[in-house]
């Protein structure tokens, strides 16, 4: 079993929304469906300053909150660690929704259904793309897919040579690492 | 459709980074929906067509992959210069247009009451084709004009269809965009364009220019390539702008003043002796002149213009002779000086001095001029040569510097007003939305006799017209072979990915083929495109069928070289630091300082309104897209920028609406209040305030920024000056 995580690096972030749009129409999403948000944060003040783009999206908790409170099961621990949603037994409660600390879980407004960032790699060998389809169209490179379980996997080593953390702490025990 | 299955191309796939699809035979599911879906619909048919994005004017290359006829992915080509694998967010956005419910989707005449009517195309072609016979029987084939924006097969057919009525005024849409720039640049180097090795560089300056914002992937590349160099980037921009995640300064230039820093940084060069001397004598005429008209251009002088410290400017000279040659000043796009002001071509030129300062032309890490492939002679029985027009295009004679492959069609609005052009015709234009002061623009086409415009949706420009020709979208047909330069140049297609969505929309080529038949000028258009295509890429040594099915072809052969002497196609055959042009056109003989048109004035609550960009829009062109206009509406992308420090003392928090106003124009607007802008300076992006409501997305989301600029010219080089506007704000409810 492998234990799937990403690794994303704001250092290298243009804040391009690439990412966004390529999840969308890669994974044949609405317009107004996104699996990915962004956070602008500017340092400092005028003219020593700089801006910090934090691209935030589903965190694959391993305590997922959004599995604890849905009432169907529709939100739950899938294999590999992949925080997973079965759409057949998504009620749209949105409970999810309200309980996600990260504010990553979206409606489709046509379904009604609940939704978010999939790890799309696992499927998308089938599909044609060979990485998920943020981490391939990242122009810049900061973003990192891989198995948090294998020490020599490229993401276990990016995050003990840079330190990277998941974006809140132990809030919950989130699966998206950043580099800040 | 091609007609290509997916097995034909697997090797495409895998050149693609797609290889788990290569190794299926037959025909492979690319299902989305999952794993169990893929299983499930094994009998679908998938075909993957290369094609060109559309959304800006990079047209990058990619593996378009199309399930059962239905676009599902796009893969960037690696082969293509310009993407190397990548798209940006436009590439996948943009590529929703062919989807769009807001297609134009039949040929339009407006009738008396000014409301189109759905016409056929016959009665189309025919009634226009008699009203552009009947201006030239009245008024000359002058009095007809055409403004494109340079697409493959658009700027050809465009181009002939013009010459062939005997009209020589075909026009881009530089004059809004990089006209000064490339105009300047010709007149100091004698060629348009050259390309800064940034990510070989140690030192590159950007004015203006932010790779992040206006995305070209290779260019985004290139920069992180410089940043993990250790290269010393620094942004000159009235705004902190994206490009500063590979950047390390940001210098907060007053919108404007770029010329001013220019000549004070070659100033500290020349007092200093810091320049490559030995360069300058063997490459360039009226240094001398330059020298002792620059004199006074010390970084003292330009601090109290461009608001950068002296010390800051000098040590900036001082680390780029550190660095020379294998350093420059980036080139730029639109930017600050591709149309911003009155002082834009004189930047232009002047960047081009101080480059040759630094000795860097053809340097690694310099500035170079990279090859490109063109296509040969035509067999003449097949392809007739249009006869030369040898009348000048409107513009010409007053603007004396505007490149000819451009020209300025402000002017051509100017004549339309006076009844000099009768006959205008439009293709992939928004020109009544896009450049300065839309209202006069509609005034002056409202004397037109008869406008015509083809595009893929109800654009402001297509409002104002008599006849509105609908075009299929740049999915659903194959243009002509593009040529591609850099460091191997390549030729690269447009294939056809989608079937036509809507039957009663035609392609470009097709388009004014049957115009120029109806015209009476169908002799020069006896080919189809792919006629044409396959005759040009056989003159560089392929063929259609070949292009076909790699997508992208490269000429080794032609690759860049380092060190070479550019053979300087100026009048002189040398670098100018002095152009009789443009003295001739009444400025400096050698560039000098030139004030802005206008100057905000503080105390009166004046700010200089700057454009600019953003990573997700081109032009007005995409803001109809709704996977894009949904993440300006999300992170409310169309509010303008204020200085912290000034919204503060306006009692403006961020998120309040203002309204924005000035002689020209005013509407409310919320703010953004940002640490990242020039107080002097507000910072609207150009992309929004759609008036056309056949456009339900992009309707009403925004201000226009070109209702509130003026209609002018820049002297000489005939740009918009599109920056060259002030504004003041005041809180709604105040």
């Amino acid at each position: 079993m492998a234990r799937y995580g990403m690794l994303i690096n704001t250092k290298k972030c243009i804040g391009c929304y690439a990412c966004r749009t390529a999840c969308q129409r890669q994974n044949d999403l609405l317009p107004d469906e996104s699996f990915i948000r962004f956070e602008e944060r500017e340092v400092g003040k005028y003219p020593n300053v700089t801006v910090e783009h934090i691209p935030l999206q589903c965190m694959h908790c391993e305590d997922a909150p959004c599995a604890s409170v849905c009432p169907t099961g529709a939100a739950h621990m899938g294999s590999d660690g992949i925080v997973e949603v079965d759409h057949g037994r998504c009620i749209g409660c949105l409970y999810c929704m309200a309980a996600c600390p990260y504010q990553v879980r979206t409606r489709n407004s046509k379904t009604g259904e609940v939704d978010k960032c999939r790890f799309c790699t696992l499927s998308s060998y089938e599909n044609g793309t060979k990485m998920c389809s943020c981490v391939d169209a990242c122009l810049t490179g900061a973003r990192i897919f891989g198995d948090l379980d294998d020490s020599d996997s490229e993401i276990s080593k990016e995050i003990a040579r840079t330190g990277a953390a998941p974006i809140a702490g132990d809030l919950t025990r989130a699966k998206i690492y950043y580099v800040r | 459709m091609s007609g290509h299955a997916l097995t034909r191309r697997s090797f495409l796939v895998g050149s693609a980074g797609v290889a788990a699809v290569a190794a299926g035979a037959g025909l492979v599911s690319l299902s989305v929906r999952g794993e169990a879906d893929a299983d499930a619909e094994t009998d679908k048919r998938t075909e993957v067509v290369h094609s060109l994005c559309n959304s800006c004017s990079s047209k990058c290359g990619y593996y378009a992959y199309v399930v059962d006829g239905e676009l599902t992915k796009l893969i960037g080509d690696e082969a293509h210069p310009n993407a190397q694998g990548k798209l940006c967010a436009r590439g996948y956005g943009y590529s929703q247009i062919a989807y769009s419910p807001d297609r134009l989707t039949d040929p339009m005449k407006k009738n008396e009451n000014g409301e189109f009517e759905v016409i056929g195309w016959d009665q189309a072609l025919s009634e226009i084709g008699q009203k552009v016979n009947d201006i030239i029987a009245q008024y000359g084939p002058e009095a007809l004009a055409m403004v494109q924006d340079p697409r493959p097969s658009g700027k050809y057919y465009t181009k002939r269809f013009m010459n062939a009525l005997g009209s020589p005024n075909v026009y881009t849409h530089g004059a809004a965009c990089n006209l000064s720039k490339e105009s300047g640049f010709t007149q100091a180097i004698g060629a348009a364009n050259f390309e800064s090795d940034v990510a070989n560089s140690k030192m590159t300056m950007f004015i203006g220019r932010s790779y992040a914002d206006a995305i070209r992937p290779s260019s985004v590349a290139a920069l992180q390539q410089a940043h993990e160099n250790g290269a010393h980037i620094v942004l000159v921009d009235p705004r902190l702008n994206n490009s500063i995640a590979f950047a390390d300064e940001w210098v907060p230039i007053n919108p404007g003043t770029d010329l001013a820093l220019i000549l004070a940084m070659s100033n500290v060069l020349i007092n200093r002796d810091l320049y490559d001397a030995e360069y300058v004598a063997a490459n360039s005429v009226g240094f001398d002149e330059w020298a002792s008209a620059i004199a006074g251009y010390t970084p003292e002088w330009a601090e109290g213009i461009t608001g950068i410290p002296a010390a800051d400017i000098e040590r900036l000279a001082l680390e780029f002779a550190e660095a020379a040659p294998a350093a420059s000043i980036e080139p730029s796009w639109r930017g600050a000086f591709g149309c911003s002001y009155a002082n834009s071509g004189e930047t232009a030129r002047a960047l081009c001095l101080f480059n040759t300062l630094l000795g860097c032309w053809n340097q690694p890490g310099g500035a170079l001029f990279l090859p490109s492939v063109k296509a040969g002679d035509l067999d003449p029985a097949k392809f007739p040569e249009v006869p030369k027009v040898e009348a000048k295009m409107w513009g010409a004679e007053e603007y004396p510097l505007a490149l000819s492959s451009m020209g300025t069609n402000l002017y051509v609005a100017e004549m339309a007003k006076e009844g000099k052009v009768k006959g205008l015709f439009f293709y992939n234009s928004n020109m009544a939305a896009g450049y300065s002061n839309p209202a006069q623009l509609a005034e002056d086409f409202a004397n037109l006799d008869l406008m015509v415009v083809v595009d893929v949706q109800m654009s402001e420009t297509a409002m104002l017209a008599d006849y509105v020709l609908p075009e299929c979208s740049y999915l659903e047909r194959r243009e002509l072979p593009e040529f591609v330069g850099g460091r191997v140049p390549v030729v690269s297609l447009r294939d056809q990915v989608l079937e036509v969505i809507h039957p009663n929309t035609r392609p470009v080529d097709v388009i004014f083929t049957q115009l120029a038949e109806a015209c009476g000028v169908g002799q020069y258009f006896p080919f189809t495109v792919d006629e044409l295509a396959d005759a040009q890429l056989r003159s560089v040594g392929t063929s259609l069928d070949e292009l076909r099915q790699v997508g992208t072809i490269s000429f080794p052969e032609k690759a860049y070289a380092y060190g070479k002497v550019p053979e300087w196609k100026t009048p002189t055959g040398k670098i100018q630091f002095t152009s009789e042009a443009c003295e001739a056109a009444g400025l400096s003989a050698c560039p000098v300082w030139v004030e802005p048109q206008v100057m905000p004035n503080e105390t009166v609550g004046e700010f200089r309104l700057i454009g600019g960009k953003q990573a997700i829009h081109t032009h007005t062109q995409t803001a109809n897209c709704e996977p894009l206009m949904d993440i300006t509406k999300s992170y409310g992308l169309d509010r303008i920028w204020i200085n912290a420090e000034v919204a503060e003392r306006l009692g403006i928090a961020d998120g309040d609406e203002v309204i924005l106003s000035n002689t020209m124009a005013e509407g409310p607007i919320k703010v953004k209040v940002t640490e990242r802008i020039n107080p002097t300076a507000i910072y609207m992006p150009s992309h929004y305030g759609c008036k056309s409501p056949d456009q339900r997305t992009a309707y009403g989301v925004g201000l226009n920024f070109m209702d509130f600029v003026p209609f002018h010219m820049e002297p000489a080089y005939g740009s918009a000056m599109t920056q060259e506007t002030l504004v003041s704000v005041q809180k709604v409810g105040e």
